[in-house]
């Protein structure tokens, strides 16, 4: 197992569904892991979890969407465990599905906030620790094959996940020279979001399981979080600027 | 019976004409037989100038209007080749300088006005059972680029907004595609160095009427009909993916 002891790292969205499932298994490989979410009840379970397995962590409650915030957890983690080796961005909000004709500011606005106003203010708010770090610098973006096929069903959920991977790209090509890889996971996984369109459309389940060749969705820590601590560790510094897409093999347009 | 491609009867809108870019796809599209205006001046006798601002639904359903009028038929073809906001030109900038009003300025912005521009041209399309959009997405967008992360984001988003769209609306007859140029042929400032890609296999990164302009007018036309959401690279053979 690749390990991640001495590692420092901030996962967004950290209380709840793929979040947490990275979450978890950077800590099961020894990196001390900040919980940045949104509420501390959805967050400090997660440090919780965490601790009984022996791990160390912290629960910061940050909206991604504020810049201070952002800021306020960066120097939080840096106080607590001395630096910031990875910073995980997975917080998001919104993909409810519209129409594009109808689509109001508000619906815009929902998709933006979190996956691209996030993205840059924890890339840049991280950038001076992770320049620090070199070598062991790492920015992963969680970001969905929907931001390269598109989406009929939530449409500007496509356009806000694209912009993580050219955001992605460009600081990969930008940051290089530090030593620090930037990265997309594309993930497909079990959710409380997908658990919830799951009830309300019973047989999506059957067509998402019958349309993956691996036949199932993916679990958050076993499929997804393992693929996050690779791209964190020593074993993926040659990597960057990549998007590697979990979901069970439904998506090969890559 | 006319060409396939012949564009004769049909009215496109285009943004961006007073750039190269955006002047040299018009004047291909009228070429083609199209009836064509434009967003902003263009130095070309054979298209028309409407005024207006698409950065909000208001003002792009403004310039729709103002456009179909200009026409004297609906706006079937929309070429969106404008520059993506923010700063005039796109000197490359370190990420970490950039500023939250750079970055609504870039991103926001470029991604609002497209939205809006797209909104306000579908209800005509669908009526008519026929509607192109091609949107200009320099090939930045997929290589990634140091120091353009801002635009890069923009116009990657743009690109997939394209891809939704085609998505959603193709029962309606509307494709919607990108053509992917070499940046430094659609935005002000970007130079080739500053993406450090391959040489372009064909010598040159393109004139906007003479290497882009047919394929814009072949997208636009009937001939174009089964291809949607799909991006057409058009930049003289750098970028190959995939």
């Amino acid at each position: 197992m690749t390990g991640l002891d001495g590692r420092v790292a901030i996962v967004t969205g950290a209380g709840q569904g793929v979040g947490r499932g990275i979450a978890l298994a950077m800590a099961e490989r020894g990196a001390r892991v900040v919980i940045a979410a949104r509420r501390a009840q959805t967050g400090d379970p997660v440090v919780d979890e965490i601790s009984a397995r022996g791990g160390e962590a912290v629960c910061i409650v940050t909206d991604v969407t504020r810049r201070d915030d952002v800021a306020a957890c960066v120097d939080a983690a840096v106080a607590r465990f001395g630096a910031l080796h990875v910073m995980i961005h997975n917080a998001f909000r919104g993909g409810v599905a519209h129409r594009l004709e109808d689509a109001g500011a508000d619906v815009w606005e929902q998709n933006s906030r979190t996956a691209v106003w996030g993205s840059f203010f924890c890339a840049q708010l991280a950038y001076p620790h992770l320049r620090d770090a070199g070598a062991r610098g790492r920015l992963i973006l969680v970001t969905s094959p929907a931001g390269v096929e598109g989406s009929a069903n939530i449409p500007l959920y496509a356009p806000v996940k694209a912009a993580q991977r050219a955001i992605a790209k460009s600081l990969a090509r930008e940051w290089g020279p530090h030593g620090i890889t930037v990265n997309c996971i594309a993930p497909v996984a079990e959710t409380p979001a997908l658990a919830h369109a799951f009830a309300s459309n019973p047989t999506l389940k059957e067509r998402l399981e019958a349309r993956t060749p691996l036949g199932r969705v993916g679990d958050a820590e076993r499929d997804i979080g393992s693929v996050a601590a690779f791209l964190a560790s020593d074993d993926a510094g040659y990597v960057t600027g990549q998007t590697i897409v979990c979901d069970g093999g439904s998506f090969t347009g890559l | 019976m006319p060409a396939a491609t012949d564009l004769t009867q049909r009215g496109a809108l285009v943004t961006g004409a007073d750039l190269d870019i955006g002047r040299g796809l018009a004047a291909a599209l009228a070429g083609a037989g199209a009836r064509v205006v434009a967003l902003g001046p263009c130095a070309d006798e054979r298209v028309m100038s409407v005024a207006g601002d698409i950065g909000s639904p208001d003002g792009a359903g403004d310039v729709i209007a103002r456009a179909s009028g200009a026409l004297g038929t609906t706006v079937d073809v929309v070429v969106h080749a404008m520059h993506p906001m923010g700063d005039a030109t796109a000197a490359p900038s370190s990420f970490a300088d950039v500023t939250d009003a750079a970055w609504d300025a870039t991103w926001e912005r470029t991604m609002r006005s497209t939205l809006f521009l797209f909104q306000a041209a579908f209800p005509a399309m669908r009526d008519g059972g026929f509607g192109r959009f091609v949107v200009v997405t320099p090939t930045l967008s997929m290589s990634g680029a140091p120091g353009l992360a801002p635009l890069a984001a923009a116009v990657e988003g743009q690109r997939l907004l394209a891809k939704s769209a085609a998505r959603q609306w193709g029962a309606h007859g509307i494709t919607v595609n990108c053509i992917a140029p070499a940046p430094e042929l659609a935005l002000e400032g970007v130079s080739a160095a500053s993406v450090s890609l391959a040489a372009p296999a064909l010598g040159r990164a393109g004139d906007p009427r003479a290497d882009l302009g047919p394929v814009v007018t072949f997208l636009a036309s009937e001939a174009a009909h089964f291809v949607t959401g799909a991006t057409l690279c058009v930049d003289g053979g750098v970028w190959m993916a995939p």
